[in-house]
Parts: structure tokens; C-alpha cells; sequence
């Protein structure tokens, strides 16, 4: 899946997000759907098991705040900045519910390449990850990430840097 | 569950996705159960408008489905105070949402990890034309529903 359109005021999302804030309840469920995949695609890394508390706590964020969206054309980025928020609080709250966990990681010797990305990821934290979807899943550049998570470009820059590194060692082992 | 290059992704099953529909309406209020059957046993009946749909949904006295195609359908509903209503929305298994100018029905199962199907349930009479549920007793009549349809199993 390849990011969806920034811009493009005749994108079905933008039509869908502007009949929904003018009531039509339809046109909120279909618009749930459209962007329902987005999100979880954003929340499942960064929030590994929490997740679908992750996509469900954003989607109800972005329905809920729908009539602060000035331009319905921003409805892509503005949709990933709370996924990946609500991603990163997701992950913190359950990291402070299960910290044994995080010692008790499993080795990435497992042959299937994707639960290789999971074992890895369980070894980041949640900001990291955040960094890691935002460049590499999402194709942000280090500005972009930098603005979105609040945190200056040099930081981004740092964890990337070492969410990278783990991901080589993981594979090189 | 992983997406593509084995990237994990969350999985938003239809009951969350009534709960994020819910919390995005005022007014609207969410009832859920879990029921000792599968997901098709119990869609069977919470899906069939015709039938099943009416017999738990305490106001509903009669519905008649007058276009279903590519998962949108069209039916009349007439409550049993005799008010009548032209639904439009989506049916598919698992999901479905209907408005009409003065109602707002949702409902949605999905099966339970533990075992079963949890189901959920949502809306009332809405407030004309707008996406906000008038919430005068709006959640006793949907533990009313979902009482009656525990009931038919």
C-alpha cells in the first residue's frame, strides 16, 4: 500500500470527509473504512500488540476532532500525526503494564521474515518505532518526521540511526 | 498479523469500528454482548431485515428491503407506533449501517478471541439530517435488543 494523496481535493477521502462533517452518517462509515486500513497500517508497528487499541483510539480521534480539519485536503497527514500519537501512547501505557516483557524478547532467529520485523520492533521503543514507520514505511523525509513527533531533526537523525542498526544486527546474526 | 514486507498491522475488527462510529456521534450510546455462537449463526439472524432484524429490535415492526446490490441496501421500516422510514446504507456480514432522515441503526459482530461473537449495537432516533442521536433512552432500548436477541438462539 502506498501512501494516499496529501493534496488532492478530489481524492474519495476528502469527498467522504466533507459529506461527513456536513452530517451524513453514511458517508462517516464509508470514510471509516477508507482510512480504517491506513491507520492500522501506521498503529500495528509502533503499537505491535496493542494495535487495534491503537487504530481504534486514533480513528475515534480523528471522527471526534473531524470539524477542526480546516482544509478536508490535509486529511491524510493530519490522520497519520494522531495515528502515530495515539501508537506511541498506546505502546508507553502498555510498556508501563507489562515492563517484564520487554526483557523476556525472543531471539530474530524465527525463518519467517515477518515475525523477524516483529522481534526486532519489540526490541525498539515505542519513539523509535515511530521514527522507523515515519521514514521507512511512510517515506516522510527527517523534516517531516521531525515536525510530526515534535522532536528536533537532529533526534530523528539518532534514532533512526539506531532503530537501522538493530535491524541490521538482527539480520546479520 | 503483518501487512506488506512483513511489517506488522493492527486489525480493526467491525464491532471497533462501531465503537469508533458511536464515539463520533453525539448521543450515541453502544451496546455489546457476547453470545455462545459463531459469527455466521448469529449474522444469520441480526442480518436478515426481513425477519430476524425485526423480531429483537423492539421498535421495528415491519422492514421491507426494496434494493440490495454491491453491499449498499434500500428498505422501508414502519415502527410499531405505525411511523414509517426509508433506510439507505450498508449490509455485509459483520456490518451493518442504515440512516434514514429521523433514525440511525448500527450494528456489527465479530468473533471473540475467547471464543463466541460479540456483538454490538447502535443508535436511536437521530436528530433530523444531522449525525447526532437524540439520547432519550437510546441504551435501554439497545440492552432491550440485544436481551431479545440473546433470546433467539
Amino acid at each position: 500500500m502506498t501512501p494516499l494523496s496529501e493534496t488532492d481535493p478530489h481524492d474519495p477521502g476528502v469527498s467522504l470527509a466533507r459529506a461527513a462533517l456536513a452530517g451524513d452518517t453514511l458517508a462517516m462509515q464509508d470514510l471509516l473504512a477508507h482510512l480504517a486500513p491506513y491507520v492500522a497500517r501506521v498503529c500495528g508497528p509502533i503499537a505491535l500488540d496493542g494495535g487495534p487499541d491503537a487504530a481504534q483510539e486514533a480513528l475515534v480521534a480523528v471522527f471526534r476532532s473531524l470539524r477542526t480539519l480546516r482544509d478536508p485536503a490535509a486529511l491524510y497527514g493530519w490522520t497519520r500525526a494522531i495515528a502515530v500519537r495515539e501508537a506511541v501512547r498506546v505502546a508507553r501505557r502498555d510498556a508501563r503494564a507489562r515492563p517484564a516483557e520487554l526483557a523476556d524478547v525472543p531471539a530474530p532467529d524465527d525463518p519467517e521474515l515477518a515475525a523477524d520485523v516483529r522481534d526486532v520492533l519489540t526490541r525498539l521503543s515505542p519513539e523509535h518505532r515511530a521514527v522507523l514507520v515515519l521514514r521507512d514505511l511512510e517515506g516522510l523525509d527527517e523534516r517531516a518526521a521531525s515536525r510530526l513527533l515534535d522532536i528536533p531533526a537532529g533526534t530523528v537523525k539518532s534514532r533512526l540511526h539506531r532503530a537501522r542498526e538493530s535491524f541490521r544486527k538482527a539480520w546479520s546474526a | 498479523m503483518s501487512g506488506e514486507n512483513g511489517w506488522p498491522t493492527a486489525e480493526l475488527d467491525d464491532v471497533r469500528r462501531l465503537r469508533v462510529m458511536a464515539e463520533a456521534i453525539p448521543g450515541a450510546r453502544v451496546s455489546e454482548r457476547v453470545l455462545p455462537h459463531s459469527l455466521d449463526e448469529v449474522w444469520a439472524v441480526m442480518g436478515d431485515l426481513e425477519d430476524g432484524f425485526g423480531r429483537f429490535q423492539p421498535d421495528m415492526r415491519d422492514v421491507r428491503v426494496l434494493r440490495a446490490e454491491h453491499g449498499r441496501v434500500v428498505a422501508l421500516a414502519r415502527s410499531r407506533f405505525g411511523m414509517r422510514a426509508r433506510l439507505e446504507g450498508t449490509l455485509r456480514p459483520g456490518w451493518c449501517w442504515l440512516q434514514s432522515r429521523f433514525l440511525i441503526i448500527g450494528m456489527a459482530a465479530a468473533p471473540e478471541p475467547g471464543g463466541g461473537t460479540r456483538v454490538a449495537v447502535t443508535g436511536g432516533v437521530r436528530v433530523p439530517s444531522r449525525a447526532a442521536i437524540v439520547p432519550l433512552g437510546a441504551r435501554r432500548e439497545l440492552d432491550r435488543a440485544l436481551t431479545r436477541l440473546e433470546t433467539m438462539f
